[in-house]
């Protein structure tokens, strides 16, 4: 990066609650954590269940798919994605019943439709952060249920 | 049901006190904060050896301080037997007012000052931790723009926005700031619905005149007993009538509808405590960061049906003469967001209004006032806190 203008996108720096997060992500697995008393996953990772409070949280690896709940396109970038402006941000309802914020590639601004089939992809920012973001699952059939 | 322990009206507000907005203008929170001192003192005929207590919003500008309350009154000359600095951002204000009610109720002190002052445009200190450093900023999410943004759009697939509504809110609250001497002065032009339409593109459907302005200032106000009031001949006093807050509102939910939010409680709640009905409410002032959060709030607190807000915003007159003045000296959006003081732009103008001190944007005859607040944006869904007030003079 030749330009020093250009700021480096922020990494995440991964604490002990969070760590088995990330090194699924390098897998290119993602991982939540599920609540073995409510049976149910949470999201983002945390060191206790927000229902019972009780730390003995699982991690399980997901399937990585889900639905387009609401986005955003962002014409006013934050440090590290001057480049990419403008750029579809998204929520995604995962069929594991959580929702999660990303970034959503692979995918055309005009093309972008709450409901529609995502399935997660993966950014490789640093040897030891692999960043999820999320795509247009093709091989689904889109049927919005919200 | 329990009665609102502010039904009785034997605590009041006596005086309130606001800063001009400004932007990077280089005063600190502390010196902005002896201004608004000052402006009390003087409305009061009291002094810092009066005040016994003193609750704070917390600044974006000092919040590295760990010690805040102690330094900002040590700055101000104030030996206090009550000190709270209160973090629940924007609701902080008519947060604060609950908090002095009660601390003035159980005898902890006699003369409260309500404070919000901060410079984050002149500096900025805050980190947040939690979720933020791996979730949110490597995603590149623009703040809560960007948060906004993702509410939005989630609404108008559910209900649909007309943005000629929101359009309509935005010329409003600029026509108070017009007449407001207070407001950030680049921002006392007039706009028009087109001009709202056509601004650009932050985080969308979110545009540049749906969004506050950071900015420096602050604001206060004076309570203590009613019964004290009058002994000391103040005269001019305003009742906090009902309150109610929450903060985390269906938290545990993975998967809320997010255009329901915290309002739709303690907007109810107030009303009825205060034994009143929507269109008993002579003014609305609502905390507002967005205008989409004012629109949303006017449904929640019972003005708008649901799925209709920015109907009924294009429909009804806003100004200080119609009937529902809503943000009348241009609320944050048109005035400037003197950072986490921001929830006193719309409390100390529903005070001023209510002492009858409105000038040109006067609201005739306005006997109370719905006050509300938003703190925190939270990972996906619409704000952290909400609460709202209803004030009588």
């Amino acid at each position: 990066m030749a330009d020093t203008n250009v700021k480096p996108r922020p990494l995440p720096k991964p604490t002990p609650a969070t760590q088995a997060f990330w090194d699924g992500a390098k897998k290119g697995k993602l991982m939540l954590q599920w609540d073995p008393t409510a049976k149910k996953y949470q999201f983002w990772p945390r060191a206790n269940s927000v229902t019972t409070g009780k730390r003995n949280l699982e991690w399980k690896a997901t399937s990585g798919k889900g639905e387009l709940y609401s986005f955003t396109i962002t014409h006013v970038p934050t440090p590290g994605f001057e480049a990419r402006a403008p750029y579809v941000i998204g929520m995604i309802e995962l069929d594991e019943g959580v929702r999660i914020i990303a970034n959503l590639i692979n995918i055309e601004i005009d093309e972008v439709q709450i409901g529609m089939r995502m399935k997660v992809a993966w950014e490789k920012l640093s040897d030891d952060i692999t960043y999820f973001a999320f795509e247009p699952d093709t091989r689904a059939k889109s049927k919005p249920k919200n | 049901m329990a009665k609102s322990f502010l039904a009785d009206k034997d605590i009041c507000i006596v005086a309130y006190g606001e800063t001009k907005i400004e932007r990077r203008g280089g005063r600190s929170a502390y010196e902005i904060a002896a201004e608004v001192a000052e402006q009390l003192y003087k409305k009061t005929r009291l002094g810092p050896s009066d005040i016994d207590g003193v609750t704070f919003t917390v600044p974006i500008s000092e919040c590295s301080n760990p010690f805040w309350s102690g330094y900002a009154t040590e700055y101000l000359g104030i030996s206090a037997k009550w000190l709270q600095t209160s973090d629940i951002g924007g609701a902080s204000a008519i947060g604060n007012v609950a908090r002095a009610a009660m601390a003035i109720k159980s005898g902890m002190c006699e003369t409260a000052m309500i404070l919000g002052v901060d410079a984050p445009s002149t500096q900025w200190r805050a980190y947040y931790g939690s979720y933020r450093n791996e979730f949110w900023d490597p995603v590149g999410v623009q703040g809560p723009p960007g948060a906004f943004g993702l509410l939005m759009n989630r609404y108008e697939h559910q209900y649909g926005i007309d943005f000629r509504g929101l359009g309509a809110l935005a010329v409003a609250q600029r026509n108070g700031a017009i007449k407001n001497p207070n407001a950030y002065e680049k921002l006392r032009h007039k706009i028009t619905i087109d001009d709202y339409i056509n601004s650009r593109q932050v985080s969308s459907p979110l545009r540049l005149l749906d969004s506050v302005m950071w900015a420096d200032g602050g604001n206060g106000l004076v309570m203590m007993k009613t019964s004290r009031a009058k002994k000391l001949g103040l005269t001019n006093r305003v009742y906090p009538l009902s309150y109610a807050e929450i903060s985390n509102f269906d938290c545990a939910n993975q998967t809320p509808d997010i255009t329901t939010t915290g309002h739709s409680i303690v907007g109810p709640k107030v009303l009825r405590d205060a034994k009143m009905k929507a269109k008993d409410v002579d003014m609305f002032h609502p905390y507002d960061d967005f205008l989409f959060a004012v629109m949303l709030k006017t449904e929640q607190c019972g003005f708008a049906k649901k799925g209709q807000g920015s109907q009924f915003l294009r429909d009804t007159d806003l100004g200080p003469k119609g009937t529902l003045p809503i943000n009348t000296g241009g609320g944050q959006i048109s005035c400037g967001q003197p950072g986490l003081a921001g929830g006193g732009i719309n409390l100390v103008e529903a005070v001023r209004q209510l002492m009858g001190e409105g000038k040109g944007r006067q609201v005739p005859d306005a006997r109370n006032a719905m006050v509300t607040g938003i703190g925190v944006i939270p990972y996906g869904r619409n704000w952290g806190s909400a609460n709202a007030m209803i004030l009588v003079n």
